[in-house]
């Protein structure tokens, strides 16, 4: 049967090139676009991580934006805690502590609000440093050192060496300043966060706030993929510790990141749907000719002994195989298309940040899989129905057909 | 090619038919192709159904080969009713013991000539070593040895119907059914064909039934059975077949 199916796919050299090109153009198309859309995904989430890290643990009103005073902050006894607990999960690179704050930056007769980071110098998980693009980062020996972003740096007018002042409101209530060394200006993938955030030492924070608790635990994983599965078992640590604080993975973290996700996969999802709904109407209509083209073959081999089944069988292994060197020849055409874009390297600054990143394209099992997939399914959904009609044409009527 | 002998009819019933009537929807009436035909084949017989264009002699080979179903009346195949079967049981039926050979040879373009032998043998599931000896055994008594791997569309119209009756052959039928196996043939390549069925039959002593409206196939029949509206009108016995 398999030699029979492939003989008749051999047949109309011309119609089966024909459906095998649109199947294959689908195909190609879809994974170009997936690989475009799952690179992009992948830069948001490295971006996103370098700002969050993978999974923070806080308390749940901070985490939740509705916490009121600083019943958030976490004492140094638990700090410690929370902190060996997540250091016996397996793929943890380490922890560090952040304290962030509300805070008016002053320079010369210009404000600006912004929030100020306090994060751990030169800690192996997360201190930005590698942001710094002018001057330097800041070193275990800085208190009162700020690193301010180039946006914010343009609109205030600083450089590596300059003054400011930052005040801000201690956790007793009472107006706290102190004036910090601008050290270094650092770039971020997005505007918003180099406009209004600035990092200082961890130290300066808990001297400004008056006090020595924490907001959140960041932790680092060895690689993204397994996120998910170490939130989950440190938050069963955490409970089991009756430590109240929660878990949240950078995804979640970053309603930024999730509305772009969500806009990716209705993005694909509808190019997923259309090119199956392209593919589906173009090769049933070619496939019912065919088919009905062989009606008297069909009547043939009926007559000779072929059963219903085996004749609706025949038609399916066809569009099977007529998918298959489909979907086999749009693979190698999206591969080849990724090649030559990822070799053209073209520069492209997404909306809301300031580097520019090389557009590129993915070339992964599921970059591959899932329009093969779709080219094959809806090549094999298109052959049902001529099928069908084909096996349920009486024998003699099928004989008679010319 | 190799002839035993003759084949001495035995009186098994291969096939019968009781009262086949086939009524066809013709606009608001109802036609009636077949008329109550009564009818018997036994093991070895070399018959032929003749009658003029429309007289119901391929709606009659129809009922016979199980393809289609008749109106009243029952078709026994080795004195089974057949009527109650369902299409794959019939489809069994045909592929394992009836063999087919049409006015306009039917065979499949896209495989070679041996391939076309050997698609009844795909169906039972034969052995690959089983199914290339009897392909090469069939070719060889239809006189085509040397011609299994071309393709149809490079063989004449008798080398074609010889390919139709090794195909017909091939699952060891009890029963083989021709329809009008002359009539794209040119009257001697007809009659080389019609002397070829005839030899199958004394050396497989496998039932033949030729459906023909062609005076000069009548020669080879043992029986002749005249149909006219739908209805035998009579049978003539011609007895033993003539060597080949």
């Amino acid at each position: 049967m398999a030699r029979l199916a492939l003989r008749n796919l051999s047949r109309n050299r011309r119609r089966t090139l024909l459906s095998a090109g649109i199947i294959a153009l689908g195909c190609a198309l879809s994974l170009v676009v997936l690989g475009f859309v799952e690179r992009s995904r992948s830069l948001i989430q490295e971006s996103t991580v370098q700002q969050f890290g993978n999974i923070q643990v806080a308390d749940p009103a901070l985490l939740d934006g509705r916490a009121e005073g600083f019943e958030y902050l976490i004492p140094p006894a638990e700090q410690a805690q929370v902190a060996a607990l997540v250091r016996t999960e397996r793929g943890v690179l380490g922890t560090t502590a952040q304290l962030a704050l509300s805070g008016l930056l002053a320079v010369r007769r210009t404000t600006a609000v912004v929030r100020a980071v306090g994060v751990v110098p030169e800690n192996d998980v997360l201190d930005y440093n590698d942001l710094v693009i002018e001057g330097r980062g800041l070193g275990p020996a800085d208190v009162g050192a700020v690193l301010v972003g180039q946006t914010l740096a343009d609109e205030l007018g600083l450089r590596p060496g300059d003054f400011v002042n930052l005040t801000a409101t201690t956790v007793a209530g009472a107006f706290n300043v102190s004036p910090l060394e601008v050290v270094g200006l650092f770039r971020f993938s997005s505007v918003e966060v180099e406009r209004a955030q600035v990092f200082v030492p961890l130290s300066f924070a808990q001297l400004l706030l008056a006090t020595d608790g924490v907001d959140r635990i960041v932790v680092r994983l060895d690689r993204l993929g397994r996120t998910w599965t170490a939130a989950r078992a440190i938050g069963v640590k955490l409970d089991a510790a009756g430590i109240p604080l929660e878990v949240r993975t950078w995804d979640v973290l970053s309603p930024f990141y999730q509305s772009l996700s969500g806009f990716f996969d209705i993005l694909f999802g509808f190019l997923v749907a259309a090119v199956f709904i392209l593919v589906f109407f173009i090769v049933l209509q070619i496939l019912t000719l065919s088919f009905l083209e062989r009606t008297r073959e069909v009547g043939t081999i009926r007559a000779l002994g072929t059963r219903q089944g085996e004749v609706f069988r025949l038609f399916v292994e066809e569009s099977l195989w007529l998918g298959l060197v489909g979907g086999g020849i749009g693979v190698l055409a999206g591969a080849a298309i990724s090649f030559l874009f990822n070799a053209a390297s073209i520069p492209w600054q997404p909306p809301g940040t300031v580097q520019a990143v090389a557009l590129g394209v993915d070339f992964t099992g599921a970059v591959v899989l899932i329009p093969f997939a779709v080219s094959v399914v809806s090549t094999l959904a298109s052959a049902f129905l001529p099928a069908y009609q084909a096996t349920r044409v009486s024998v003699v009527d099928a004989l008679r057909a010319v | 090619m190799q002839r035993s002998g003759f084949c001495y009819v035995n009186g098994t019933p291969v096939l019968e038919t009781r009262n086949l009537i086939k009524d066809y929807p013709l606009g608001r009436e109802n036609v009636r192709a077949l008329d109550g035909v009564d009818f018997t084949a036994v093991q070895g017989d070399f018959a032929v159904i003749n009658g003029p264009s429309g007289s119901g002699k391929t709606t009659l080979l129809n009922m016979l080969a199980l393809i289609d179903r008749p109106s009243e009346g029952e078709v026994l195949f080795e004195e089974k009713p057949t009527s109650r079967l369902t299409e794959g049981e019939l489809a069994l039926l045909r592929r394992e013991k009836i063999g087919l050979v049409f006015q306009t040879f039917n065979l499949i373009p896209v495989l070679s000539v041996a391939e076309n032998v050997e698609y009844p043998l795909l169906l039972t599931r034969a052995p690959r070593g089983a199914r290339r000896e009897r392909v090469a055994a069939r070719l060889d008594e239809v006189g085509l040895s040397g011609f299994g791997k071309r393709r149809p569309d490079e063989l004449s119209g008798g080398q074609r119907q010889r390919v139709a009756v090794a195909r017909a052959l091939v699952t060891q039928p009890r029963l083989v059914l021709a329809d009008e196996p002359t009539a794209n043939l040119d009257s001697t390549t007809g009659k080389q064909i019609m002397e070829l069925l005839q030899g199958l039959n004394t050396d497989h002593c496998v039932t033949f039934l030729v459906v023909t409206h062609d005076p000069s196939v009548v020669d080879y029949a043992q029986r002749v059975l005249t149909i006219r509206d739908g209805r035998i009108q009579g049978e003539e016995k011609r007895g033993a077949p003539r060597p080949a």
